[in-house]
C-alpha cells in the first residue's frame, strides 16, 4: 500500500511536480487517515498534501486519474468492488470492450466476463458446449480462472516490478516489457498446461483449455494496456527532458513555433533560479527614525542611559535594472525571446524597467505587469515593432524618459543587433548612459563576426558599453544573466 | 474539546457544520480542514481575492468555538511584532530598582569575587517570562485549549519573515534565545495562512503546509452561497445575478468580481427592491462589482447582452451552466 503511494509519487515527480520526502511522509499520514476506500476523498486529500501550486494541481489531477485507473487500489476497496459489480456485468453483457470494464471496476459477474473474452478470441474452436471444467493447475491458470481480477492485477503489478517496468524509456520497448511481464507471471507454465489440456481426451479438460486460451489473450491485452499507461507515466518526461536539453543549445531563431511554450518555461525557470541565487539584500537606514526598542536593549549595559543609538532601517532589494529591447524587423526572430526573457526577469526581479523600440522608444513595464506573458509580448510587438530601426531616436527617447533616474546603482541592458540603417548612432547618449550607470551591457543576437558588417554600428557602440556579448541561445542567455546578476547584486 | 472532535469526525459533518455557520464550501475545502485538524498541519490557502479565504479561518474558529488570533502580514513585519517583544520600559525600571537594592544584596560581601558570587545567586529575572510581551504567534502557542491562528496575506510579508514562520509551522514551537523554547500547550493551534499570490511563497514554507486552492465557485455553489449570505433575495433574482457574474468573469477584466462582490451586489439589489435585472439597473449598480473605471467602461457595451442572457436563461431554457 505504501509502495503504491511511492510509485504514485514517483510518477508525479516525473510529471514535474516537486515533492519532497517530508511531503511523502505527510501523504502517508494522510492516506493512513483517509484510506483507499473513497476515491474522491483520497484524491481531495492527496491534492492538499502533494501539489503546491495551481499548475501542479492540474498535473496532479491527470496523473491521479491515470495512475489510479486500476492498479491495486481495487484490491483494498472491497466496498467499491461490490458496488460496481452489477453495472460491470451489464457493460460486459452489451459486448463493450474490456478497457471500459477495467476502468470501472473489477468484480464482474462470470457471465459478463465470458462475453468479453469472446470479443477478443475469434479463433475457431470446436463447440464443446457448456458444462463442467477441469481444475486448472498452474498458478497463473488458477488466477485466470478466478472470479474477479483483483489478485490477477496484483500479480501483474508484481510482475511489472520484477521486469523493472518503471525503467521504460522509449515506446519501442513496449512489446518487450509486455513480454517480460507475461513471462514473469508464468506464461510458459500456462502455455504448457494449455497444450496438455488440449491433447487430453476428456471434454472438461479440453473445455478448460479453450477457456484458458481466451483468458490468456485477454490477459495479454490487459498487460499491454498496463504497460502503455506506465509508459505514459514514467517515460514521457524523459523524452521531454531530452527535448529541453536540445532547445537550450539551439539558436533561438531556429526554434519552431510549437516549442515556444517549452522555451517559455525554461526561460522562466532560468530567470527564477538566477534571481534566487543572487537575491542578496541591502539595508537602507531611515533618516531620523529611532529604533526605540533596539536602542533601549543595547543600552541596558550602559545602565539604561541612552548612549548608543540605533536607527530604523529598511531592507532594500537589488538596485535597478533598465532593459531596452529592439523589436524591429531585423531582430524579429529574436524579439519574442528577448521579450520573453525581459518579462520573466521582470517577474523575478523587483525593479526592472523595460523598454521596447524600433524607432520610438516606450516603456512597457506596466504593460508587462498587467498582462500575461503571451498578451504582453503580442501587444509589445504590435505596438512597437512597426518602424524601421533607429537607435539614435531610441536613445534620445530614453534620455528624455528616464535618464534622470539612471544612477550609479543602475544596470542597463540593451538587447539588439545595432543595425541602425546608416542613421546617426548617437553614441553621445550611449556615452552618457555609460557614464551615469553602473554597467551597460549589450546583448547582440548576431554572431560576433557579423557585428560590424553592413549597417551594424557595434564597433562604435561597443566603446561605450562595459560588456558586449553574443546572445542567441538559451545557454548564452543563462551564462550572461548569471554573470549579470552576480554583478548587479 | 469533545465537541470539536465530534465535528471533525468526517468531512461531511464538517461540511454540514460549515453550512450551519453560513459558509458554503466544496468538498475540497472541508477535506482541507479535516486533514488540518487530524494531521495537525497548517493550511496555506491560495486563490483570487474575495473567494472567502479569510472567511474560512474565521468560520472555523466560530464553528469550533475557539478564539481566533489573527496576524495581518505586511512588508516590514518582524519578530518583534509577530512573535514576542521585551517590555523594555519595565526592564529599565527593574534595573533602577535593582540598583537601589544592590546594597542589600551585597551586604557584607567581602571583596569583588564574593560580590559577584552573591550577584549570581540573586535570581536573574531580567530576561524572564515576566518581561516578555507575547505577540500573536506566541499568544497562539500559549492558548490553553487551542485556537485558530490566521496569518493573513502572508505573501505581503518579507522573505525573512517567512523563514521565521518555519519553526512555528512545523513544530508548533518558538525559540526565544534568552529563555528557551516555548512549545504549544496540549492543543496546538489550527493554523491558516492566506496568500493572494502577489509573490511566490517559498518552497520551505509550502512544504510544511497543506495547500488549498480556492477558485471562483461554479454557478451552483455560488447560488447556494448567496442563499446562505443573503437569504432574503428572491430565488429568481439570485439566479439571474449569479449567471450575470459568472459570465462577467469570462470577460477580460482587470479585477474580476469575486464572491464578496456578488454578495455585496445581492445586498444592493435587495435594498433597491429589485425583482429582476435590467440593463439600466445593472449600469447604475455596476460600481458595486467592478472596482476599476476602465473595467466599467469595458463592460458597459456588453451590459445589455449579458443582462438579457441572464434574464432569458430563467427556468424555461436549459440551465445557463452546470
Amino acid at each position: 500500500m505504501d509502495r503504491t503511494l511511492t510509485h504514485f509519487i514517483a510518477a508525479l515527480r516525473n510529471a514535474e511536480v516537486r515533492i519532497s520526502p517530508a511531503e511523502t511522509l505527510d501523504a502517508m499520514n494522510a492516506v493512513e487517515l483517509v484510506g483507499y476506500r473513497d476515491r474522491a476523498f483520497l484524491k481531495d486529500s492527496l491534492a492538499l498534501v502533494l501539489p503546491k501550486t495551481a499548475d501542479e494541481k492540474e498535473t496532479f489531477d491527470t496523473t491521479f486519474d491515470q495512475f489510479f485507473s486500476f492498479e491495486d487500489v481495487a484490491g483494498q476497496t472491497v466496498a467499491v468492488e461490490g458496488d460496481s459489480d452489477g453495472e460491470d456485468g451489464e457493460a460486459g453483457g452489451e459486448g463493450q470492450g474490456q478497457g471500459e470494464g477495467l476502468g470501472g471496476g473489477k468484480g464482474s459477474g462470470s457471465k459478463g466476463k465470458k462475453s468479453k473474452y469472446a470479443a477478443v478470441e475469434e479463433e475457431e474452436e470446436e463447440d464443446l458446449g457448456p458444462g463442467a471444467m477441469a481444475e486448472p493447475r498452474s498458478a497463473l491458470a488458477r488466477l485466470l480462472m478466478q472470479e474477479g481480477t483483483t489478485d490477477l492485477t496484483v500479480r501483474m503489478a508484481e510482475a511489472a516490478e520484477e521486469a523493472d517496468l518503471t525503467q521504460i524509456q522509449v515506446f519501442t520497448q513496449k512489446g518487450l516489457y509486455t513480454r517480460k511481464i507475461m513471462d514473469a507471471m508464468g506464461l510458459a507454465g500456462l502455455v504448457a498446461e494449455i497444450g496438455e489440456l488440449r491433447a487430453s481426451p476428456h471434454i472438461p479438460e479440453r473445455r478448460l483449455a479453450q477457456e484458458l486460451r481466451r483468458r490468456r489473450d485477454w490477459l495479454r491485452e490487459l498487460v499491454r494496456d498496463y504497460v502503455e499507461r506506465q509508459f505514459l507515466l514514467h517515460a514521457d518526461v524523459t523524452g521531454r527532458r531530452l527535448r529541453e536539453d536540445l532547445l537550450q543549445k539551439v539558436k533561438l531563431s531556429n526554434v519552431e513555433h510549437r516549442n515556444f511554450r517549452l522555451i517559455q518555461e525554461i526561460v522562466l525557470r532560468m530567470a527564477k533560479k538566477l534571481a534566487a541565487l543572487h537575491s542578496r539584500r541591502r539595508k537602507v537606514f531611515k533618516r531620523g527614525q529611532l529604533h526605540v526598542s533596539r536602542t533601549l536593549r543595547h543600552n541596558m549595559s550602559y545602565d539604561g542611559s541612552i548612549f548608543d543609538l540605533h536607527w530604523k532601517s529598511v531592507k532594500v532589494d537589488r538596485p535597478k535594472v533598465f532593459a531596452i529591447c529592439d523589436v524591429s524587423g531585423s531582430v524579429a526572430a529574436y524579439a519574442r525571446f528577448m521579450l520573453m526573457f525581459l518579462y520573466s526577469l521582470d517577474e523575478v526581479m523587483p525593479k526592472v524597467r523595460s523598454f521596447a523600440f524600433s524607432s520610438d522608444l516606450a516603456e512597457v513595464t506596466e504593460l508587462f505587469e498587467r498582462n500575461k506573458i503571451e498578451d504582453a509580448i503580442a501587444k509589445t510587438l504590435r505596438d512597437y515593432s512597426g518602424g524601421s530601426t533607429d537607435y539614435g531616436q531610441a536613445f534620445q527617447d530614453f534620455r528624455k524618459l528616464c535618464m534622470d533616474e539612471v544612477d550609479n546603482r543602475t544596470t542597463i541592458i540593451i538587447l539588439g543587433d545595432a543595425r541602425n540603417n546608416y542613421g546617426d548612432p548617437r553614441t553621445d547618449i550611449l556615452k552618457e548612459m555609460y557614464d551615469r550607470s553602473k554597467r551597460v551591457i549589450w546583448l547582440n543576437p548576431e554572431s560576433r563576426n557579423t557585428w560590424n558588417v553592413g549597417d551594424a554600428e557595434m564597433r562604435k557602440y561597443s566603446a561605450y558599453v562595459h560588456q558586449a556579448e553574443e546572445c542567441n541561445s538559451l545557454m548564452h542567455l543563462n551564462r550572461i544573466v548569471g554573470n549579470l546578476l552576480r554583478m548587479v547584486a | 474539546m469533545a465537541d470539536i472532535e465530534q465535528l471533525a469526525e468526517s468531512v461531511d459533518s464538517l461540511k454540514d457544520s460549515f453550512e450551519a455557520h453560513r459558509y458554503i464550501c466544496s468538498n475540497q475545502i472541508a477535506t482541507a480542514v479535516y486533514l488540518a485538524f487530524h494531521l495537525r498541519k497548517p493550511v496555506l490557502i491560495e486563490g483570487p481575492p474575495g473567494v472567502g479565504k479569510t472567511e474560512l479561518a474565521k468560520t472555523t474558529a466560530e464553528m469550533f468555538a475557539l478564539p481566533l488570533i489573527r496576524l495581518q502580514c505586511y512588508e516590514g513585519l518582524d519578530e518583534a511584532k509577530a512573535i514576542y517583544e521585551w517590555k523594555y520600559g519595565k526592564q529599565l525600571l527593574y534595573t533602577q530598582v535593582l540598583k537601589e537594592t544592590l546594597d542589600e544584596v551585597l551586604q557584607g560581601a567581602q571583596g569583588f569575587a564574593e560580590s559577584v558570587t552573591r550577584l549570581h545567586e540573586f535570581g536573574d529575572i531580567f530576561f524572564s517570562e515576566e518581561f516578555l510581551e507575547p505577540r500573536p504567534l506566541l499568544k497562539a502557542l500559549r492558548e490553553e485549549d487551542g485556537c485558530v491562528l490566521l496569518l493573513d496575506e502572508v505573501d505581503k510579508s518579507d522573505h525573512e519573515f517567512e523563514s521565521l514562520l518555519l519553526e512555528i509551522l512545523s513544530d508548533f514551537q518558538v525559540s526565544i534565545p534568552e529563555i528557551g523554547t516555548v512549545k504549544a500547550h496540549r492543543e496546538p493551534p489550527i493554523v491558516f495562512l492566506t496568500s493572494n499570490n502577489t509573490r511566490e511563497i517559498s518552497d520551505a514554507l509550502k512544504r510544511r503546509c497543506l495547500h488549498l486552492y480556492i477558485p471562483f465557485p461554479d454557478a451552483d455553489l455560488e447560488q447556494r452561497i448567496i442563499h446562505a449570505r443573503v437569504p432574503d433575495i428572491p430565488p429568481e433574482l439570485r439566479r439571474q445575478l449569479v449567471t450575470f457574474i459568472q459570465d462577467l468573469r469570462d470577460l477580460d477584466l482587470k479585477k474580476v468580481p469575486a464572491i464578496s462582490e456578488t454578495i455585496d451586489w445581492a445586498r444592493t439589489l435587495l435594498l433597491l427592491h429589485t425583482e429582476s435585472l435590467d440593463p439600466d439597473l445593472v449600469r447604475d449598480t455596476l460600481n458595486v462589482i467592478l472596482k476599476f473605471q476602465e473595467d466599467i467602461e469595458n463592460v458597459d457595451a456588453e451590459i445589455a447582452t449579458l443582462t438579457n442572457k441572464a434574464v432569458r436563461a430563467d427556468g424555461v431554457g436549459p440551465k445557463a451552466r452546470p
